[in-house]
């Protein structure tokens, strides 16, 4: 219905003169003065007040919500199927139970670079000693070390890349050892690119050389914004909820996926185990059947990898690269820089295989030349260094104190090596034995210790001395 | 920017921030730079922004024109530019194709198709825009001559993705004194958002997951699963959409701003007639004002009352998308529509001689059950151009597969259910969750007026619920609000 509108007040006639002669109109009543509002400042000063108040209040009941964000949180960052932030399911299975003193089941299943990673990152006391290095460091364990605080961080493949940046992650946790055993593998030295690991963590190397040496890389600073995002997401949130509920309490572990984690916890002797496993101080303890090879099963394995020895990150291994010889000096400079004491090591070659290279000194150029720089380099810098490529130079050392042609055993390695005790005992006392008081083989060996052509090793014959070939090759 | 996502919520809550730091003469004009950056924000809209602009503008002047013009002629003239304009964009954007194929079906020549993309918001800030300046031409509205507070209207970001389609008239006051901030609004607007956001997440994007797995293969499904699946589809729609809306109401209140309500409790309609006047409101309100009262409305014949309706409902249809489907769903919703009226007086006879009638409640029940039963048959034409799906092999597969009666009927369901990913506690969740939202809403109720009116600890007991239920039943990045698209 329209509304009406209200009757208009009539309003007193006015009288119109037409004379002309007006008399002044009366003065208008002067309309009451408006009430004065507050002040401009005032006024903003109230604004200003009332922002605050109502901007306390609101934030006061949204700080009631704050639980559910930090329950949100804390379950994604606790469960974290994805590894996000604290690793994938598999490798820290196995690294909690590796803290847990336990050995693990499984090992030609793990990503050993992850466990090394997870562990720098998941250990609470920073070990004293650590291992670095290929499989041919695996066998140094916290025995033969010396040292209880000790962890093998060696991998299988091992490439410079692995080696440096499983140190410097130590480092990044503010984990730094007092000591670092390096087991050198020559192919630290080339750098081509058969020298490298695919596996090898490129973009965590790439961030050690920018950060640590100052060496430009392609590296980018990774974009963490978007990595923690995940842990405000909700539907991480509920993956996580999901994975929580359906894991646990269970025997069996799953994955992201739902694929059983096949990594346990090592039952009965481990020196009684059909497969190999990784030990709780980061070593690797081979299965039964291959640590108790016959001598001759040895010999035949070191024959095939003679053969093979370049196809090891060294195909085509001529010179060492200058730019690996810096970063070399550069990472023990590092490791220094840090209050790390580094030890190297070499670990010997089966002798068949040596002598094979022998036979052969133009195939492996950069190989031969590898360690006498290595021990000039330790000489001149004062750089504890254990051991030989070359098995002759270590004294005592048999066929049987290898697995294979590449692996020493422990019973070898304590042939040549003291325990870390003894090594910083022999700093302290400055009684270290002078690396180049050792000299390697480098050349071709004379007379019939060589190999027979067909690449099967010598039935019997004395073998050269270091000094012998260092004196003939001369 | 989805507003589902993270990123809307953070730049909503920016740009509440700085509203209302600002003194509340420069906040309309700060919305306007929101709403074009909200706009902007993904780079395929930054070239629409202009779309945007130029129907403002052009609408804004014809607008100025009709209003302050007194020849009759050049007001009609400027109307029918103001109208040629808006409707032009809509049917380049969005129809072209389709009248690409008409016409060449007609004039036997080739017209050839083209891959536009369809500005964000595009039927509702050109509905928004036409409705000013028809307002202005019927006098409705008082002609706006601050183009900066016209802009900010026909952009207004809470209402750019899914609407309502607002009227100048009503949001005009709200703009010209802006309020001051008020907590009580501000937490009635934070509920009417979590409100919306448990809607679509938890509901509407779960059942989702069952609906598009059952129409999404519509031949190979059974007819309790296409059953099922048409009436979840039902609840999805309504879950969906009037969450979005809530979300887009609870936004713009807390900035201010009330905007239309677009559903009153639709499930509680007790004639198909009826339940159009509580869904999608300024929607149907719209196609009333603007195309059902010019052609007539109720005030003719009865024929042509009826076909007045049909009209309303046809281009409802289309205005949903150039597809066929979307065309006879609202056919059917006219022809049914026209039915309940030309019965209407029949049916009140009848009902009187039906015993069950007697109870209300009982009578109520019946004709919501029959109402939704409606709403479901015309929606397969809806939910099949949205899936892609044959209409008629749906209906006829509705009617297939019932040998084992309704037992192996529900275990089928149950199934495929199960299938598509409601499982472990979720068909219980959404089942309850479901019946809280249509109690809560019942009979047109407030969402954001009811919680303010709970005590502190039911009030906080029932935020922490929804964001419970969010964060563990919602369906992340499962889909766009259907609306969306429109």
């Amino acid at each position: 219905m329209a509304q009406r509108t209200p009757t208009p007040v009539p309003q007193q006639p006015q009288r119109v003169h037409r004379s002309g002669r007006v008399a002044a109109p009366a003065a208008p009543a002067r309309k009451k003065a408006a009430r004065k509002g507050p002040g401009l400042i005032k006024r903003f000063f109230f604004g200003l007040l009332r922002r605050l108040y109502f901007g306390t209040k609101t934030l006061s009941r949204i700080v009631l919500l704050v639980p559910i964000l930090v329950f949100m949180v804390w379950v994604s960052y606790t469960v974290d199927r994805s590894g996000l932030f604290q690793g994938e399911l598999a490798p820290r299975r196995i690294v909690d139970l590796m803290l847990q003193g336990y050995d693990v089941t499984n090992f030609e299943s793990m990503d050993e670079r992850q466990v090394v990673q997870l562990y720098a990152q998941d250990v609470p006391e920073t070990p004293q000693v650590i291992g670095i290095g290929s499989s041919r460091v695996l066998q140094f364990t916290r025995e033969l070390v010396g040292v209880d605080s000790f962890f093998n961080m060696g991998v299988t493949g091992a490439d410079v890349r692995d080696n440096m940046t499983s140190y410097y992650k130590m480092v990044t946790y503010g984990k730094a050892p007092e000591v670092l055993i390096w087991s050198v593998d020559p192919w630290v030295f080339y750098g081509n690119e058969a020298a490298y690991d695919y596996r090898a963590d490129a973009e965590l190397y790439n961030e050690f050389l920018t950060k640590v040496l100052g060496v430009p890389t392609d590296y980018e600073e990774p974009d963490k914004v978007e990595l923690w995002k995940a842990l405000v997401e909700p539907a991480y949130f509920q993956g996580n909820v999901d994975y929580y509920v359906k894991n646990r309490g269970q025997d069996v572990v799953t994955d992201d996926d739902g694929n059983t984690i096949e990594f346990n916890p090592v039952t009965g002797d481990p020196y009684d185990q059909p497969t190999t496993i990784k030990r709780s101080d980061g070593s690797v303890l081979y299965d039964t059947a291959f640590r108790n090879q016959t001598q001759e099963q040895i010999l035949a394995l070191a024959a095939a990898a003679s053969t093979t020895f370049n196809s090891v990150h060294m195909e085509g291994f001529d010179a060492m690269s200058d730019t690996q010889i810096q970063a070399f000096e550069a990472f023990i400079d590092y490791a220094h820089s840090q209050g790390t004491t580094v030890i190297l090591v070499l670990s010997p070659w089966h002798p068949f295989l040596y002598n094979y290279l022998l036979n052969e000194p133009d195939m492996h150029k950069g190989f031969f030349q590898v360690e006498p720089w290595l021990r000039q380099y330790c000489a001149e810098n004062n750089v504890p260094l254990y051991g030989s490529y070359d098995p002759e130079c270590i004294p005592g050392i048999e066929e049987m104190d290898f697995f294979d042609g590449l692996h020493c055993k422990d019973t070898g390695i304590q042939k040549f090596f003291p325990g870390v005790p003894a090594v910083l005992e022999a700093i302290e006392s400055n009684t270290l034995p002078a690396p180049l008081a050792t000299t390697p083989r480098i050349g071709q060996p004379t007379g019939e210790e060589t190999v027979t052509e067909d690449g099967t090793a010598p039935e019997t014959g004395e073998e050269t001395t270091g000094e012998t070939a260092v004196s003939e090759a001369a | 920017m989805t507003i589902t996502s993270l990123l809307y919520l953070g730049f909503f809550a920016a740009v509440a921030l700085v509203h209302y730091v600002l003194p509340r003469v420069a906040r309309p004009y700060f919305l306007l730079v929101a709403n074009y950056a909200f706009y902007c924000y993904d780079p395929s809209n930054r070239p629409l922004a202009l779309v945007l602009a130029g129907a403002t503008l052009l609408t804004w002047v014809c607008g100025l024109v009709i209003g302050k013009s007194r020849s009759k002629v050049l007001r009609v003239v400027f109307l029918l530019l103001a109208i040629a304009g808006g409707v032009g964009i809509l049917l380049y954007y969005k129809y072209w194709n389709l009248l690409a194929d008409a016409i060449a079906g007609i004039t036997r020549s080739n017209i050839p198709h083209l891959d536009l993309i369809t500005p964000l918001g595009l039927s509702y800030f050109t509905f928004a825009a036409l409705s000013y300046s028809i307002d202005v031409f019927k006098k409705r509205c008082k002609v706006e001559p601050n183009l900066l507070h016209y802009a900010m209207f026909v952009s207004f970001f809470p209402t750019m993705i899914t609407g309502p389609i607002e009227r100048y008239p009503h949001l005009r006051p709200q703009m010209k004194k802006p309020r001051r901030f008020s907590y009580t609004r501000c937490a009635g607007g934070l509920f009417r958002i979590l409100w919306g956001y448990t809607k679509k997440m938890v509901i509407a994007d779960n059942l989702n997951l069952y609906t598009s797995f059952v129409y999404g293969t519509p031949d190979t499904m059974n007819g309790p699963n296409l059953l099922a699946a048409s009436v979840l589809f039902a609840i999805q729609l309504y879950m969906d959409f009037s969450g979005c809306c809530d979300i887009a109401l609870g936004v713009a209140r807390i900035l201010g701003y009330d905007l239309i309500e677009n559903f009153t409790s639709p499930f509680e309609s007790t004639s198909f007639s009826e339940f159009w006047t509580r869904w999608h409101i300024s929607m149907t309100g719209w196609f009333r004002d603007y195309i059902y009262f010019p052609l007539g409305g109720s005030r003719c014949c009865m024929p042509r009352r009826l076909m007045n309706v049909i009209i309303v409902f046809l281009v409802s249809g289309l205005w949903h998308g150039a597809d066929w489907r979307y065309l006879m769903w609202g056919l059917a919703c006219g022809v049914l529509c026209a039915f309940g009226r030309l019965t209407a007086g029949v049916r009140k006879v009848v009902w009187k001689y039906n015993p069950l009638y007697r109870a209300t409640w009982c009578k109520n029940l019946i004709q919501r059950v029959f109402v939704f039963v409606l709403f479901v048959g015309t929606l397969v034409f809806f939910a099949s151009a949205l899936f892609n799906a044959d209409p008629y092999g749906v209906y006829t597969g509705i009617f297939q597969g019932w040998q084992g009666g309704i037992g192996a009927a529900w275990n089928s369901v149950q199934t495929l259910l199960h299938d598509s990913g409601i499982d472990g506690r979720l068909p219980v969740v959404l089942t309850c969750a479901s019946l809280i939202v249509f109690a809560v809403e019942s009979k047109g109720r407030s969402v954001a007026r009811w919680i303010r009116a709970q005590n502190f600890v039911l009030r906080w007991t029932l935020y922490y619920a929804a964001a419970a239920a969010l964060l563990f039943f919602g369906a992340f990045g499962q889909s766009a609000f259907i609306y969306q698209q429109f």
